[in-house]
Parts: structure tokens; sequence; C-alpha cells
């Protein structure tokens, strides 16, 4: 299979690195705006590693895409893929992306084909643990997803923006706009990030789960923050966006009922979010280009893969996932 | 006058309460029990 990464950032290197040693995958198309860039990245990938320098005329002639570019780039790129039936990954955790891109489900139904929205360390991940949380219990009434660190600078970027815009609740069937910033609670991430102050923020993960579970009753999502994130987060960012993160985490919470009882689980996983974005990108991408994926349309992963199958190739790719409980 | 200059004087006590409690509050209280445990095996089966 050909699979093309579209943006060779923090999130598109490693998928690429991820898709060249994944076994089925004979070539991967790596594009970016800036040239030299797409040369250092193929000369860390081998022979599977197929360049394409901009300027760029037309999409990649692939299997599936993966669009790993800045946020507010994926929709109108998606669109001319999906015009072609071809799948797309997109790992965005802009609000305004992940909207967009699942508008574009009745399109891509119609024309056989599937946009995986969201489909990083979270949202992407995350979507994931609920959904394998979520398959004990007989109904799931909430979700709770937080999540700690930033990958590349980009993403470092939409962490300063997101805690200055509104935050999406979902509540009783309609959501709630909370003010970024707001909503401290002690979120208990997986060793070593341990313990972190999370507040409501621009997150698309609540938009991507509420479609997964239907009759939710509550959705919410967090980031962890310092009191100086949230101080600035209205300001222009007072310093560069660091190249890459360190450690991060994310911390799912499910509740429903398990029969006539009522039950909580929560998942978990560490590791540096560029990195296991790019993992979570590559698989999605290695399962859409399977030509038995069922879901046709625009989603995110709670709804397009299967939990254990996928969290047992994550695992041996590195990204552990772990459960709170009694130890 | 001094109505206004009272109200003033509250608004600023109440504005820097509400900065006190933002910026030192706490979020909650961390587990008393359990903890982590890495899924494996029999959980992705």
């Amino acid at each position: 299979m050909r699979i093309a990464v579209v943006g060779l950032g923090a999130v598109g290197a490693r998928a690429a690195r991820q898709l060249v040693s994944t076994a089925g995958v004979t070539a991967v198309i790596l594009r970016d705006i800036r040239p030299a860039r797409v040369d250092e990245v193929a000369a860390s990938l081998g022979t599977a590693a197929v360049v394409e320098r901009p300027p760029y005329t037309a999409p990649p002639e692939a299997d599936v895409v993966i669009l790993a570019g800045p946020a507010g780039t994926h929709v109108d790129e998606a669109r001319a893929l999906v015009a072609r039936s071809v799948p797309v990954v997109s790992v965005s955790d802009d609000v305004s992306d992940v909207r967009a891109l699942l508008d574009l489900g009745p399109e891509a139904e119609v024309r056989g084909t599937t946009v995986a929205v969201g489909a990083a360390f979270s949202p992407g991940l995350t979507c994931v643990l609920a959904r394998h949380a979520g398959a004990d219990f007989d109904v799931v009434d909430e979700v709770h997803v937080a999540k700690a660190g930033t990958g590349g600078p980009a993403c470092a970027v939409e962490h300063h923006r997101s805690l200055g815009a509104v935050g999406l609740d979902w509540r009783d069937g309609g959501w709630v706009r909370r003010a970024g910033g707001s909503g401290r609670e002690l979120c208990w991430f997986p060793d070593p990030v341990g313990a972190n102050d999370c507040y409501r923020a621009a997150l698309p993960d609540s938009l991507l789960l509420v479609n997964a579970f239907p009759g939710v009753e509550r959705v919410t999502a967090r980031r962890a923050a310092t009191r100086r994130d949230r101080f600035t987060a209205r300001l222009p960012m007072l310093r560069r966006p660091h190249p890459e993160g360190g450690p991060g985490a994310v911390r799912v919470e499910v509740r429903g009922r398990q029969g006539t009882a009522r039950a909580v689980k929560v998942l978990g996983a560490v590791d540096r979010p560029g990195v296991a974005a790019g993992a979570v990108a590559a698989l999605t991408a290695v399962q859409l280009a399977r030509p038995e994926r069922r879901y046709l349309g625009a989603a995110g992963l709670a709804e397009l893969v299967d939990p254990v199958p996928f969290l047992r190739e994550l695992a041996h790719r590195g990204v552990k996932v772990a459960v709170f409980g009694d130890v | 006058m001094a109505m206004i200059r009272r109200a003033l004087v509250a608004l600023g006590v109440a504005g820097a309460i509400a900065v006190v409690l933002r910026v030192r509050g706490s979020g909650g209280v961390p587990p008393q029990t359990g903890g982590w445990r890495e899924l494996s095996g029999p959980d992705l089966r």
C-alpha cells in the first residue's frame, strides 16, 4: 500500500517513520511546504520514502493520505481527497477543523470513503480508550477526557490558543459553552506525569465522543495548564514554542451502568505526544488502507477502530496503556 | 459619592479574592487508594 504524509512536523515525521516499518506499506510519500524538511525526513527513512517537493498542484497519488500540516489547512485538502474517494486521516486538534471534517461525512459516505478525524494523541488515542472502557458498561452515562503535555511547536501554539477560547461541554443532550481556563480539576495521570490541575479549553474530543456514544449525558475535555499558561492565554505567546515537548499523558474516565450498579473505569497513557500521535495516525492509515474497512463517512477513532487490536498494536509500538484501580 | 467609593472598594476586594482563589486554589483531592497498572495480555484479548 502507498500512504502519503502531508506535513512533516513532529507528528507527520513520526507517522512516516512508523509507516516505513509497517508490513505491507510499500511507499511513504512525503510532502511539506518546506523542501528542505522533505529531504531531511526522507534521508532518515530509507528506500520506502518517496519525495515530493513543492509546489503541489494536485493531491498525492496514494491509497490513504495522512494530513499532518498546521491547523486550518486540513479541510480543503480533505475535501479534494474525498472527491477522489481517497481515505483521509487528519491529526488536527483544532475545533473548527474537526467540525468541518465531520461535515464531510455525507459526501465521504456517498463516495465510499472514510475521513478519520482527530487521529492523534488527544483526540485520537483518547477516543480509542473511551471506546475500550465503554465496552465494560451496559450504558455509558459520562465520558471525561484530560490531557497533559504538547508535541511540536504547532501543538504548543494550539495549547496556548485553546486555553483562551471557549470550551464545549456536553450536558444532558446539549452543548454548554464554558470559558477556557475555567473548571479546575485535579487529574491523576499515569506516572511519571502524575497529578496536574486541568482546565476547560477549546478541545475537540467532546465533539467526537458525543457521536460515538449515543445517549451519553455528559462529555467533557480538559487540559493540564500552569498558572502562567492561564494568565497569558489571551495574550500573544510571550516566547517561541519549544521544538518538542516532554512526556505527556492522557486520561479517560468513563462512568456508566453495569446491570443495576453504577461503575467507573479510568484508562490512561503516557508518552511524548508527538510520538504517540504519529503512531496512532500511522496505525489508523494502515487500517483505512485495508479493503475490508467498514465505516464510510467521517468520524473519530471511537467509531472507526476496534480498540483491542488497535491498543495491542500500539503497545507493540511502545505506546502503553494503563488502567487505574486497586493494585 | 461615598456609596460609589464603597462599591468600588468592595468590587476591588472581591476581585482580589477571586484572583487569589484562581491562582492558589486547589482542583481537588488526589486519590487515596489505588494506582495505575499497565494493560497487558488478558486486558487486550
